[in-house]
């Protein structure tokens, strides 16, 4: 990183919350990294309910319900997810652990309580549909900004418009996404990914932003489907940061015993 | 014929579920701008919630039919025939939480309603670092895919070759587990007061090799070993560094499968402790994993004894990848050596029957998801060299929507020879569906 980064990014890290949005940023790594942390990194730790409502091209409808825990060791650092389904019946008591590293591939595994067995998800396996939803597995802790080559193309009065495209191509799906990012919040508002024809086929967007203990969060967002169809709706609450999760939950013992206490609303 | 109205009855709830959900969608059409209007808000309460609701009751009625296509003397042509309604709950408590799984089973194959728990047990923490469940549960450890080295709790056979959900193949024990868990190592202890063999070929609905008789068939009595009514004591010690997963396994009770027989020749189950290790770890683009397990043979220390089973050392090697998107593959080699097998071979009472030292199988996993997970298509290859036998299990898996779903699938046995671990169960060939529905 040269001098004039390294000042870019003190401005940004230091300077910025004291000046608000008055002056445009103009570096890419920083709207990248400020993005990614509104989106992912809010409070120490999070605890959500969340459901998707998930409906195919023939406008078929079905319902997952889940509880999402999230502790972060650094700010834009490694990360524990876990998520805990109670809806459907069929996949009620089915959990999902991943372990999210910055240095190498994250770590993943399902815990399915029919079997009582911890199946390990391998690495490659992550933009596969997460429970039958129209997010994928990636999506849920969020994709390593340093997988892709960020450009700023456009800010407009309220959004940075960046195009991001991959490291490894053989790895994803897209050539290229583009991303629309509150230039006040730094959430991610809108994200299309493109096809090797250029087409967009696939849409994420936030619907509905809320401030919950002084961070804005996205409280609805939709995955669609221009060309095949099909959307997916998620949406949180009961959205409480800093609760002060102990890291030993994000583990195997409870993948088996889930830890009810920290589970709970108003819980811990 | 029995099986052919089965299938008739069960196309006819396929088609009924449907037109149910035709009059769901007239239903959405008039709140088109919430999505999720349909589902009141009542349904954001969850077993997490503050205040208890009661008990949330959930569950499944399931039907399926299968068939083989040879017949055989003293067996039907039915392999499956059955109509099962399970319930399952999970009361929170403060201190303590219970999972009951209850299950009511019509079968068809051997005309029998049996009523069977398939979890009850009581889980809470005593200590920081120590958590018990004690009762009914179904417990799985270990590395391999559908190969099981060092997991040595009770196994359903019968439903596996059957077509049954793959989660039959694990059954249910009474047992008391208690977990500890340090900075350095976690430790797993399964004691089962009362030792649970797995549920083995009897012979009621499907054919094995009768080595007495020299000959495959059904015997006209079912085949039923005494439970010798001591205890068994599984062990693991096992840690996760960095990506890798550690684990070193420990066993004391019997061969789960009454591969002994006594002075009478009556089967029994002979005494058996094991030990053994695995470790998993990604690897290139996917997941490497290794196990080891010797079984040490303690009615046959010196392996010259032919009523009991000699010890033996298992290896397994597995690795599994996505090849392209929604598409994975896992291969796995797997080795069993017997210990003392010139004197395996002295004793033996047909020498040219005896099992060969080494005995190897290769395993195949294609799994393919389409339309998100909703069409699953999935085929497992076992296939030995050394006894030149295999099994394939080709299965298609359609989820329907959050309440239906149907699969169906082939059991496939062969062999060169009748006696060998698959070759014998060639005339159990099979194919079957299930129509499931989700309550």
């Amino acid at each position: 990183m040269n001098s004039g980064k390294w000042i870019v990014a003190l401005l940004a890290g230091i300077a910025f919350p004291l000046v608000a949005s008055s002056e445009a940023l103009t570096d890419v790594d920083t709207i990248v990294e400020r993005a990614n942390l509104a989106a992912y990194y809010s409070g120490e730790d999070g605890r959500s309910e969340a459901r998707m409502m998930i409906e195919d091209s023939q406008g078929r409808r079905q319902l997952r319900q889940f509880t999402v825990l999230r502790r972060n060791e650094d700010a834009g650092g490694d990360q524990d997810y876990m998520v805990f389904f109670s809806r459907p019946s069929d996949v009620r008591g089915t959990v999902f652990l991943v372990a999210k590293h910055m240095d190498r591939d994250d770590d993943r595994w399902l815990y399915l309580p029919g079997l009582d067995l911890v199946r390990r998800i391998s690495a490659s396996d992550k933009r596969t549909s997460f429970v039958g939803s129209h997010f994928y597995y990636e999506d849920v802790s969020g994709r390593n900004p340093a997988l892709d080559r960020h450009e700023l193309v456009e800010t407009t009065d309220a959004h940075y418009v960046l195009e991001s495209t991959p490291r490894d191509p053989a790895a994803v799906e897209f050539v290229r996404y583009v991303t629309r990012v509150d230039r006040e919040t730094f959430l991610p508002m809108k994200t299309e990914y493109y096809d090797g024809q250029d087409r967009v086929y696939r849409v994420m967007e936030v619907v509905q932003v809320e401030d919950v203990q002084g961070y804005p969060t996205a409280t609805r967002s939709l995955i669609s489907m221009p060309l095949e169809g099909g959307n997916t709706l998620m949406e949180f609450r009961s959205i409480e940061y800093d609760v002060g999760l102990p890291d030993d939950i994000f583990s195997e013992r409870y993948l088996r015993q889930p830890p009810t206490r920290w589970l709970q609303r108003d819980g811990g | 014929m029995r099986w052919i109205a089965a299938v008739l009855f069960w196309s006819g709830l396929l088609l009924y579920g449907g037109s149910g959900l035709a009059f769901a969608q007239d239903a959405d059409a008039a709140t088109e701008d919430d999505p999720f209007a349909d589902f009141e808000e009542a349904d954001w309460d969850d077993p997490w919630a503050e205040e208890q609701q009661g008990l949330d009751w959930s569950g499944f009625i399931e039907g399926a039919a299968g068939a083989r296509w040879n017949s055989v003397s003293n067996l039907d042509r039915l392999t499956l025939g059955e109509l099962r309604v399970r319930a399952e709950t999970r009361h929170v408590a403060e201190h303590y939480s219970i999972d009951f799984k209850g299950e009511l089973l019509w079968d068809q194959v051997v005309t029998d309603l049996d009523a069977s728990l398939r979890e009850l047990a009581v889980s809470f923490t005593p200590a920081r670092f120590v958590d018990l469940k004690i009762g009914r549960q179904v417990l799985t450890w270990g590395t391999g895919d559908l190969l099981f080295l060092n997991d040595l709790f009770p196994k359903d056979f019968i439903s596996f070759f059957a077509g049954r959900d793959e989660d039959y193949l694990k059954s249910a024990a009474d047992t008391a587990r208690v977990s500890f868990y340090t900075e350095v190592v976690n430790i797993d202890l399964a004691w089962t007061p009362d030792f649970a063999p797995d549920d083995y070929l009897y012979g009621e609905r499907f054919v094995f090799w009768n080595p007495a008789r020299g000959e495959v068939g059904a015997p006209a009595v079912p085949r039923r070993a005494p439970a010798p009514g001591d205890d068994e004591l599984a062990v693991r010690l096992f840690r996760t560094v960095g990506p890798t997963e550690y684990a070193i396994y420990g066993y004391d009770g019997r061969w789960k499968q009454p591969l002994g027989s006594d002075a009478d020749g009556r089967p029994t189950f002979p005494r058996l402790r094991s030990w053994g290790a695995s470790i998993r770890t990604p690897w290139l683009q996917g997941l490497f994993n290794a196990e080891t397990a010797f079984y040490d043979s303690l009615d046959d220390p010196r392996g010259d004894d032919p009523r009991v089973p000699n010890s033996e050392l298992r290896l397994l090697l597995g690795y599994e990848q996505e090849l392209v998107r929604n598409l994975t593959a896992g291969i796995q080699l797997y080795a069993e050596r017997i210990s003392d097998h010139d004197r395996l071979v002295e004793n033996a009472p047909l020498p040219a029957r005896a099992r060969d030292e080494w005995r190897s199988v290769a395993t195949l996993r294609l799994t393919h998801r389409a339309w998100r997970d909703a069409l699953t298509s999935s085929v497992f290859i076992f296939a030995s060299p050394s006894d030149e036998d295999f099994y394939l299990r080709p299965s298609l898996s359609w989820r329907r929507d959050d309440h239906w779903s149907l699969s169906g699938g082939v059991n496939l046995f062969g062999g060169r020879e009748a006696h060998t671990f698959f070759g014998q169960l060639e005339d159990n060939s099979n194919g079957w569906f299930r129509l499931r529905y989700n309550y």
